[in-house]
């Protein structure tokens, strides 16, 4: 798996009981691979918002958004890969230690403070997300769940 | 409502099988004689039929079957239809909707089972969702690339009354089957293909389902351009034609492909270039400047081979925009044309005759002189299959009938009957290796039941024959597993179902068993023996690029 394989979609798709296993099996039977996947409610009623990093294994980059838009769940789907984009990745972390100074400064947010230590939250883009998990590192982590971005293209 | 609702599309036939989870139906299905129902003896021979119905006249063919075994004894018969892009409406019965998902007796997820397999599926649990879920599923399986799009029904929706009024429009935002051919890309196409010195057009199962073979005809004689078809494509371009280089593919002509590997334009029409049309890819076409490719579905381009000029359309609509930019040019391809005619003498098709065993190719020989084109010929998969593609010459869409994608064995006999109830006033041979034919051959009580006039040509050589030639050629001679000498007595077996046979050794009785065939009504076999080691050529090794193609041996 190399970094150059990786494309990054966002997918607009109709929600319903058959929609997640049809991309996931679109992705699978065609020698593809995800790496990260969120999906959330999209602003209009009764479709949702898939962000998916997929690894596209020996096919052209592009099979990966023409695959997808076969399905007739898939309404849209937009390559974001090698965009001006923001990407944004959610970590929730519950740490051992008291002093919590070096996470705070990278910006992360106590939610729970107690005897058996503190849970923080922080949210960036990848490198930052990386690098936060370094730092939770040194201060005794003791469990913690990552989102997988979600991504928006910039606008001008 | 599941039976009004296809009255509605037009549906007349529908090839099925009833069960614990469809009984609603099936209940109501007396109540609508215009829905002729035909009882199907496995699952898997009502979808080869409905297949066999749709690439015989066009319109979809419907199946029913039950939940659980019924509904996954399809998945073949989908399969086989999905890969041949054939439109199909397979409708099975679902447990209730309150018992989903506890395992309930015949209980199975089908959609999981099939997605792989359909165009489409619904899940359908309440009977709100049914008359829109029905309608539009008409509309995906016939429109753009068609496919076999599946409904799965809650028992407890087919036995729920409603409204059954579908929506006046259909609202898909997901599905987009339309695509126009670029008008820019079409000029270049036309330019490049004009411009080529060495051009070559390949035609696929997609001009076929476009309709588009007098445009193939008229591109093909104003560019000057000679045209194969795929194993699929048999039909769009007739094979008699001077312009015509036959089948494609690894086991192709050997003109075909000694063209195909010259060409300096090659232009894909309504394909997918799958690898028994490319052989070995990195050899494929090596001296190629300017791939065109046409295709319906856009995720074709460059999934196999990167076209330099795609058009992402309907077959005819591609075509018909590059005409009128395509001067006339028949007289300066004088070379390339006769090179092509050099190969084709260089290279014809031929087969060892001389050896006291009934060759296949005799049979299809006197089956062509006598049906011309005036016959469907449904063949099964394997040696049959590549020999009736070869020893016919198909000068017209919808005659030869096959499992190309697939490569489904127990396809012809089912898909035979199909044909036959799609187009009665044609004879529909069925031509069948023994081992295919077995994999399905209860569908001859359907045959017997309706007295169909389906004539199967059993080319029967007592082993799986293509297995053991790649076993011969190709794995080292070592012959494992593909031994056929016990089998049914096949005229025995006929007359088991009710159907006359004769059992052919020799190459006089060839004619006599035809006639009788053919002055038969109704269903009739015939048990050729033939040559245990006849094989298929011209064959490209397992691996080996088209250059790399073995002609029949000299003898």
């Amino acid at each position: 798996m190399s970094d150059n394989r990786v494309r990054v979609l966002s997918v607009l798709v109709e929600d319903g009981p058959n929609t997640l296993s049809k991309v996931s099996g679109v992705i699978r039977r065609r020698g593809f691979h995800v790496l990260s996947i969120t999906v959330g409610p999209s602003p209009e009623p009764g479709y949702s918002r898939l962000t998916l990093q997929v690894d596209h294994g020996h096919a052209e980059a592009d099979q990966v958004r023409k695959q997808l838009e076969r399905l007739v769940e898939v309404v849209e789907v937009e390559d974001l890969t090698g965009h001006d984009v923001h990407s944004r990745e959610l970590v929730v972390a519950h740490v051992a230690a008291s002093d919590l100074s070096g996470l705070l400064e990278k910006g992360a947010k106590l939610l729970y403070s107690g005897e058996s230590g503190a849970t923080v939250e922080f949210a960036g883009d990848g490198g930052e997300v990386g690098e936060f998990v370094d730092e939770l590192k040194r201060h005794g982590v003791k469990d913690v769940v990552r989102s997988g971005p979600v991504v928006m293209r910039r606008t001008a | 409502m599941v039976l009004e609702a296809l009255e509605r599309e037009g549906v007349e036939l529908i090839f099925g099988y009833p069960g614990g989870a469809n009984l609603p139906i099936y209940q109501r299905l007396p109540g609508h004689p215009k829905l002729k129902h035909i009882l199907v003896r496995h699952e898997q021979g009502a979808a080869h039929m409905a297949d066999g119905y749709a690439r015989a006249c066009g319109r979809p063919g419907v199946v029913f079957a039950t939940s659980g075994p019924g509904a996954l004894n399809l998945v073949t018969g989908l399969c086989t239809a999905y890969m041949d892009s054939v439109p199909m409406i397979a409708i099975t019965g679902q447990v209730n909707s309150t018992q989903v998902g506890r395992d309930a007796f015949q209980e199975s997820d089908v959609i999981g089972a099939t997605s792989s397999v359909t165009k489409h599926s619904y899940l359908v649990t309440n009977i709100k969702q049914l008359p829109r879920v029905i309608h539009e599923a008409f509309h995906i399986a016939t429109t753009g690339r068609p496919g076999p799009v599946l409904i799965d029904i809650c028992k407890d929706v087919q036995q729920a009354e409603a409204d059954n009024v579908p929506p006046e429009r259909l609202e898909i935002p997901g599905y987009k089957p339309n695509g126009h051919a670029d008008l820019d890309q079409a000029k270049a196409a036309a330019i490049a293909l004009a411009g080529a010195e060495r051009p070559v057009v390949l035609a696929g199962h997609g001009v076929l389902l476009s309709h588009a073979e007098a445009e193939l005809r008229e591109l093909a004689e104003r560019a000057a351009a000679p045209v194969g078809t795929t194993l699929l494509g048999i039909g769009a371009f007739p094979v008699n034609h001077p312009l015509s280089l036959h089948m494609t593919g690894f086991m192709g002509t050997g003109w075909n492909l000694k063209a195909v590997q010259n060409a300096d334009v090659l232009m894909m029409v309504g394909m997918r270039v799958d690898d028994r049309v490319t052989a070995k890819l990195a050899d494929f076409a090596p001296k190629v400047k300017t791939f065109i490719h046409i295709d319906i579905d856009g995720s074709e381009m460059g999934k196999n081979v990167r076209p330099q000029i795609e058009l992402v359309a309907d077959a005819k609509q591609a075509l018909n925009a590059m005409i009128p930019h395509l001067p006339e040019l028949e007289k300066s391809r004088g070379t390339w044309l006769a090179q092509i005619d050099a190969w084709r003498e260089e290279h014809p098709l031929r087969y060892t005759h001389s050896n006291g065993h009934l060759q296949p190719q005799d049979v299809l020989i006197d089956m062509y002189k006598r049906c011309r084109n005036e016959a469907i010929v449904v063949a099964d998969v394997g040696q049959n299959q590549i020999w009736a593609a070869l020893w016919w010459n198909y000068d017209r869409p919808g005659l030869f009938l096959n499992s190309g994608g697939s490569g489904t064995m127990g396809f012809a006999l089912p898909a035979a009957i199909g044909a036959k109830f799609a187009r009665p006033e044609l004879p529909v041979w069925c031509v069948a290796g023994e081992g295919g034919f077995v994999m399905t051959a209860q569908e001859l009580s359907v045959a017997v039941e309706h007295q169909l006039d389906v004539k199967i040509v059993l080319l029967n050589n007592f082993s799986l024959g293509m297995v053991r030639q790649f076993q011969d050629d190709f794995y080292g001679g070592v012959r494992s597993q593909v031994d056929l000498t016990h089998m049914p007595d096949f005229v025995k077996l006929a007359d088991a179902y009710g159907l006359p046979a004769v059992r052919v050794d020799k190459f006089s009785e060839i004619g006599p068993a035809m006639d009788a065939a053919e002055r038969t009504k109704g269903p009739f076999l015939i048990d050729f023996r033939i040559d245990p080691e006849a094989n298929v050529y011209p064959i490209v090794p397992l691996g080996k690029s088209l250059n790399d193609f073995w002609e029949a041996p000299d003898k």
